[in-house]
């Protein structure tokens, strides 16, 4: 994972993110969802695409679909995060939107926090294990970056 | 704490022991539409008559009728103000503190206008006395539980429409508590409100400086027509997008009967409308009206004139067209800069942030969004203009 572009932040210990569960953490002033998915993890930015919400307090489910019209099917439980406002859903997994995974453009960090593009999908940090720590992964600062989310902020 | 709710690690602790300080603001904002709403029954027992109070025992709270929808969030309002899907909501809809904390703190709003989420359930009943014994208490209770406890609410006053002469009542008698600022009115109702039936009650509304406050709700409920003159629909998705019709059919009704020619002053005020229709609206009524005048010769104006003049709109649910260009359009068709008022929708799942709303406008509207056309809107708002 060292990567000379990147920055290790230990987010908890292992035991305390079992498998299905989640912790957010602020890193750098940044806040950010660790998620643990049957023993993988993914961090994704605290913060939805389309108007700022704390996208990670949102409900985990499963990815609902019908091939026809009626026929429900559920799959992938627990890997799908709804925003807890307006209810976009997230695969946790990409940080990809469910309903529009293809008109994502990939944004670099800096400019994921701009409105014209709201579509699309939230930033994800590569995560790692270190002994017993949950290890996220940030981009090295970079001059522009906000200090501190808030939900609602553009 | 079940094991898919959100913990906190690290300093995301500590950033939730601060208080939430709203940003360095300088900007007033003014938000046209939260809903309040009780916490249980009990909540109203002091404020009815003994047999109301029986009934409401007995029954418990009216609920909105069969057709009502499965709405967004948890039970309808934001997820976040929750803790599960299964923790009953009626707490959180009634929760001072938490309005103070996400609403007023955490965004910063200065002047929140409460419109009772239950006004539907009250004024759908058929039984006029019951029906407006529960619009009575409603106030009351929110006068003493929210206005009196923080100068930053005000309230619209749930008033029985569906019997205007109770509406009127209650007007005269809480219509000049400083905190009440208008009359909050459901779409759903029996009859079109440009009606010469309603005309009381906007003399009322006019002699106490309150608007009328009209928001969706109690369509195909109770005594009231479907929610589309074409049928029922089966999803929430669908109501959510057809919604502009109830406020259509009321506006026509307003302009064709010349409500806004008897009541020079009134001020109506559309929640939750969307507003990207109103360019086609205006110029369809105005074509109807120069081919048509003679039938309404009351209607002395452009109905697009009226309008200016008398109708806003709130921005919540904000529209989303496909480019920044063709909001910027659709604003210059419909007037948005002198027409458009911010609204949160606090505490309901589709709530939206004043920060994120000012954004989507051009920069020389925002003010006039946040705080402007309502400062001129709301009379009893008047005296908040800043210098
Ligand atoms: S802010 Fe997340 S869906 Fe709107």
């Amino acid at each position: 994972m060292a990567s000379p572009a990147l920055e290790p932040f230990p987010v908890c210990r292992t035991a305390e993110l079992p498998p299905g569960s989640r912790r957010i953490a602020e890193l750098r002033g940044i806040s950010i969802g660790v998620f643990n998915l049957a023993g993988q993890y993914f961090a994704l930015r605290n913060r939805c695409p389309h108007r700022s919400a704390p996208l990670c307090e949102g409900r985990l489910m499963g990815l609902v679909k019908a091939d026809q019209a009626y026929a429900y099917t559920t799959e992938r439980e627990g890997e799908i995060l709804r925003c807890p406002w307006h209810g976009w859903e997230f695969d946790i997994r990409t940080g990809r939107s469910v309903a529009l995974p293809e008109t994502i453009r990939s944004k670099c960090y800096q400019t994921s926090v701009e409105r014209s593009e709201p579509e699309g999908r939230v930033d994800t940090y590569p995560v790692s294990q270190r002994e017993d720590m949950v290890v996220v992964w940030l981009p090295k600062p970079a001059s522009t970056e906000r200090a501190r989310d808030r939900p609602g902020d553009p | 704490m079940k094991s898919d709710e959100p913990a906190s690690a690290g300093s995301d602790a500590a950033a939730a022991k601060r208080p939430a300080a709203p940003s360095p603001q300088t900007e007033l904002i003014i938000d046209t539409d939260v809903h309040h709403s009780l916490a249980a029954k009990e909540d109203l027992y002091p404020f009815l008559p003994s047999h109301s109070r029986e009934r409401l025992a007995e029954h418990g709270l009216p609920r909105l009728g069969n057709v009502y929808y499965q709405n967004g969030g948890y039970q309808g309002i934001r997820a976040d103000c929750l803790k599960s899907p299964d923790e009953d909501s009626a707490a959180a809809r009634s929760s001072f503190s938490l309005f103070q904390e996400k609403l007023l703190g955490a965004c910063g709003v200065n002047v929140a206008i409460l419109n009772g989420e239950l006004t539907a359930a009250f004024v759908t009943l058929a039984d006029a006395d019951y029906s407006a014994d529960l619009c009575r208490a409603f106030n009351d209770w929110t006068v003493a539980n929210w206005l009196s406890k923080d100068d930053r609410f005000r309230c619209a006053l749930t008033v029985p429409m569906h019997q205007p002469e109770a509406a009127v009542r209650e007007i005269e008698r809480l219509g000049g508590h400083p905190g009440v600022v208008g009359i909050y009115v459901i779409c759903g109702s029996p009859r079109l409100y440009g009606q010469r039936c309603f005309d009381r009650v906007y003399a009322a509304c006019v002699e106490h400086g309150l608007v009328v406050a009209l928001h969706f709700s109690g369509e195909g409920a109770g005594m009231n027509p479907p929610p589309t003159a074409a049928g029922f629909p089966s999803y929430y998705a669908e109501t959510y997008l057809l919604r502009p019709q109830f406020y259509q059919a009321h506006l026509s009704s307003f302009l064709f009967e010349g409500t806004f020619e008897k009541f020079p002053s009134l001020r109506v005020v559309f929640l939750e409308s969307g507003f990207a229709w109103v360019p086609a609206f205006r110029w369809r009524a105005d074509t109807a009206w120069k081919a048509l005048r003679s039938q309404t010769p009351w209607v002395k104006r452009l109905p697009s004139e009226y309008i200016d003049a008398h109708v806003r709109f709130s921005t919540q649910p904000m529209e989303e067209p496909a480019s920044a260009q063709a909001l910027g359009e659709v604003l210059e068709w419909m007037h948005g800069a002198n027409s458009l008022m911010f609204a949160s929708d606090f505490p309901h799942w589709d709530f939206d942030a004043p920060a994120t709303v000012a954004q989507c406008f051009p920069a020389a509207m925002r003010r006039q969004v946040l705080s402007g056309n309502a400062l001129q809107t709301y009379p009893k708002l008047h005296g908040l203009a800043r210098a």
